[in-house]
């Protein structure tokens, strides 16, 4: 690990996705974060299909494999004053805390900003939650699909305009979008406190980040009166479509054509009726689009995927390999990038993890990275080592549920 | 609290175009770094893409803004010089001394022709930190392909997992890829800020959109190694019924409802008032309701759309379904909740007073003390001067010449080319 936050020292809890992609984002680049789960099952997201092994019983959910690595994690439950008592020597020396539970859960308990400032002034507080901490919307109940929909990814960015709205896959903008605005602003936070010494109440919403996304929604209709509509791709042969290949598919783009795409994509791809004066533009492309479909597919059918990809490289023409997770994942591509990390966990094995999306001088900052923790596995190790409890103090928290 | 500019201090030169890297940087921006966008009088192409307000480029159309004033252009400086002549790049490297961060979003290869590669930067200034944002990476056999945000959809994977239930794949979206690789852009220089300070030393960064990508569906990566194969779902889910969209009234009206658990089952039956259909045993339970979701969301179906879309989603909330109407750019910008929360930004651009106030979103995030509105958008070559003289330390009589030479200009070259506006969709 490159461990470029290796000063920094995070506490995660709440289960929700967003927190805990925030929290791996900084985990990541070696900030050492400890999770704490509820007692018993722990996050949701362990219990999220597929799983990657036969044991169905919260240890090899991908969803948390994935979004759990080089975490520490512990059982702790808020809901006894002991629990508490535990959480706010835990927060003592931190400098943040992450959070994903409802507004309010946490000065309802009395661990909320003002106790957790009052006990550690420079801690930082990162609150993520579907809809922010303030307005009238604040106690409303979401997922990912609701922020697709209240965020207007679900009219205008994806799927078919004479379909229903359609969203996307993977918690892109729950998961994604609102833990990675969370990972920047509380770094944020954290030049602020090395500025003054405080801690601040970081509240992020992610239904806020998923209309920050697609800039194309806000702005072209408070600049032009009209709101965007979904279907982009439909009957855009060239511009959107997704066409079969041999071993796959792939998206065109009119890019790379020097302003001439039809004559150049007839001649790379050996048809000249291409050329015909109807599909010159945009508009007349789309008004015969199934007649060009019909020209364009059979020809691209005849390449497989990486030849297809070299041929157009050299020739500077830019399109998209539609690939699957199992031809990314094979990717000779990223194989020569070390774009993935293995990881051995004692669950499931050893697995290709992906790195952050950026190499640092050339290298994976991910390398050495540790797996996503079993339930309550840094127990001992936080409670005894750390916090100094003996073994009967420990024995005693199992007893009663607090841990 | 008091007002701070946390990356107050941090110098930001960015050769940067279209919209990931952009995005990026202005998080910088936004926190108070200076980051000169350093714009060529030669490629326009932000500056001419819109949408220009009302689809009316006016005589000075290129400070106008568009979409790239939100994006691009926001809380930034404008320095336009021609760092293709010699001279030109030999004031860009003066410039560099005294910088922090040199980013560029060119293909692979540009950079190093320009002669302002990493190991040129690092020349005039060892603890320089240099981000590079491309499609595939500097290294590797497609380091050379073109790519645009939804290739990089594409090629990352989520493409593929896209598309409505059982039917074919989809781009996500024309344009997420800019954005998440913006994000990461923003991340990843805040890290680099902090080592940096921590240990003096710079950092050579390749980001790409792809293996931003990539990471965003880390959990299908993973499934892939162990032979298993994600369906598409649309706005189904892999265990929760009900759970899709749901028709209202009014024209291309819907509403998302995500059920969980019997609570949030009980709390959609109360919303309905009780229909005698939903006490079916076959609705029962989460599983029950699973294996026949399909009859399911065409009862609920027959429910909703009857119903405004907006009213429903307050009903079904004062039962604690998650549920949420599916929102229109309109209905976003006006919508009180957001406004409530000053996501909604009204801005008055200085450079196109006759396109009047407007609305932008801000960040997603508030943090006490540390403003992040929209507090400037630059016009072209507005810092000139500024930036030469302060961070170059050039004279006036250097500055002057360059400008005699063209090398520097807030001008387009032919500023009657008035871009023709693209049409939205919709």
């Amino acid at each position: 690990m490159l461990g470029i936050l290796n000063d920094v020292k995070i506490v995660e809890i709440g289960g929700g996705l967003s927190g805990s992609f925030c929290g791996k984002l900084l985990a990541d680049q070696g900030a050492d974060l400890l999770k704490i789960e509820k007692p018993g099952r722990g996050d949701q997201a362990r219990y999220e299909p597929p799983f990657i092994g036969e044991d169905l019983s919260g240890a090899q959910s991908s969803l948390f494999l994935a979004f759990n690595t080089n975490k520490k994690g512990i059982t702790l439950s808020l809901d006894t004053p002991s629990g508490r008592e535990l959480f706010l020597r835990i927060i003592q020396d931190v400098d943040v805390i992450i959070e994903s539970f409802p507004v309010g859960f946490l000065d309802s308990l009395g661990v909320g900003f003002a106790e957790i400032n009052r006990i550690n002034p420079r801690a930082i507080l990162t609150s993520i939650t579907y809809y922010g901490q303030t307005g009238p919307w604040k106690d409303y109940k979401g997922s990912e699909l609701t922020t697709e929909a209240v965020g207007g990814f679900l009219h205008a960015v994806t799927g078919s305009e004479d379909k229903p709205p359609m969203g996307t896959a993977l918690e892109q903008m729950e998961g994604i979008t609102g833990g990675r605005n969370g990972a920047i602003a509380t770094m944020a936070a954290l030049f602020a406190q090395k500025q003054t010494g405080n801690g601040r109440h970081v509240d992020l919403s992610t239904v806020e980040a998923t209309v920050s996304v697609p800039s194309g929604l806000i702005h072209p209709f408070t600049l032009t009166g009209k709101s965007p509509l979904r279907g982009g791709s439909d009957g855009n042969v060239m511009d959107g479509m997704h066409l079969p290949t041999k071993d796959g598919e792939v998206t065109l783009t009119t890019a790379g054509t020097g302003g001439r795409p039809m004559e150049t994509w007839a001649e790379f791809l050996g048809e000249p009726e291409l050329t015909n004066p109807k599909f010159s533009s945009r508009r007349g492309r789309l008004e015969h689009w199934k007649e060009l479909h019909d020209l364009v597919a059979p020809k691209l059918a005849q390449w497989s995927n990486l030849d297809l990809m070299s041929a157009t490289m050299e020739k500077g023409l830019v399109i998209g390999l539609v690939l699957s997770p199992e031809q990314v994942v094979n990717s000779p591509h990223l194989e020569a990038r070390e774009c993935f990390v293995e990881i051995h966990h004692p669950d499931v094995g050893n697995l290709k993890y992906a790195g952050p999306g950026f190499l640092v001088d050339g290298v994976n900052p991910m390398m050495g990275s540790q797996p996503a923790p079993r339930l309550g596995q840094h127990n001992d190790k936080i409670y005894c080592d750390q916090l100094g409890l003996s073994g009967q103090e420990l024995g005693q928290l199992y007893a009663s549920g607090v841990i | 609290m008091t007002e701070i500019g946390i990356l107050n201090g941090f110098r930001v030169l960015s050769l940067e175009q279209v919209h990931v890297l952009p995005w990026g940087t202005a998080f910088l921006a936004d926190f108070g770094a200076e980051v000169v966008r350093v714009e060529s009088v030669d490629h326009m192409q932000d500056r001419r893409s819109g949408p220009f307000p009302d689809y009316k480029p006016s005589s000075e159309w290129w400070n106008e803004g568009g979409s790239i004033a939100y994006y691009g252009l926001r809380n930034k400086e404008s320095l336009c010089l021609d760092v293709t002549d010699p001279l030109g790049k030999q004031t860009f490297l003066r410039l560099v001394k005294n910088s922090h961060i040199v980013t560029d979003n060119f293909r692979p290869g540009t950079m190093r022709r320009l002669g302002l590669d990493h190991e040129s930067l690092v020349e005039v200034n060892p603890q320089i930190i240099s981000l590079s944002c491309t499609a595939y990476g500097h290294t590797g056999p497609w380091r050379a392909a073109g790519s645009r945000a939804r290739t990089a959809d594409a090629a990352c994977g989520l493409s593929n997992l896209t598309g409505y239930e059982d039917g074919p794949s989809y781009r996500a979206s024309s344009n997420y890829m800019d954005h998440s690789g913006g994000n990461n852009n923003a991340l990843a220089l805040m890290l680099a800020l902090w080592q940096l300070n921590k240990t003096g030393k710079g950092m050579r960064l390749d980001l790409t959109m792809q293996e931003t990508g990539v990471m965003a569906i880390g959990p299908a990566i993973l499934e892939a190694q162990r032979g298993i194969v994600r369906r598409r779902l649309g706005t189904s889910h892999l265990w929760k019924a009900p759970h899709n969209v749901y028709p209202c009234s009014g024209n291309d009206r819907w509403i998302a409802i995500a059920v969980s658990c019997d609570d949030e089952w009980e709390g959609l039956k109360a919303a309905m008032d009780h229909p005698h259909w939903a006490d079916e045993a076959r609705f029962k339970d989460t599983l029950g309701r699973w294996n026949n979701r399909h009859d399911l969301d065409g009862l609920i179906s027959d429910w909703s759309s009857s119903r405004d879309n907006q009213s429903l989603m307050k009903l079904l909330q004062s039962h604690s379904v998650p549920s949420g109407a599916v929102l229109t750019a309109e209905d976003l910008s006006t919508n009180d909740h957001l406004m409530a929360r000053g996501y909604l930004e009204v801005f008055n651009n200085p450079h196109a007073p006759w396109v009047g106030p407007r609305v932008y979103a801000a960040r997603p995030f508030k943090i006490p003390g540390i403003d992040t509105s929209i507090r400037h958008i630059a016009s072209l070559g507005e810092h000139n001067v500024k930036v030469l003289s302060e961070i170059g330390g050039l004279s006036a009589e250097e500055i002057q010449s360059l400008a005699d030479k063209e090398i520097i200009a807030d001008k387009p070259k032919d500023p009657e080319n008035v871009p023709q506006d693209f049409v939205i969709r919709g």
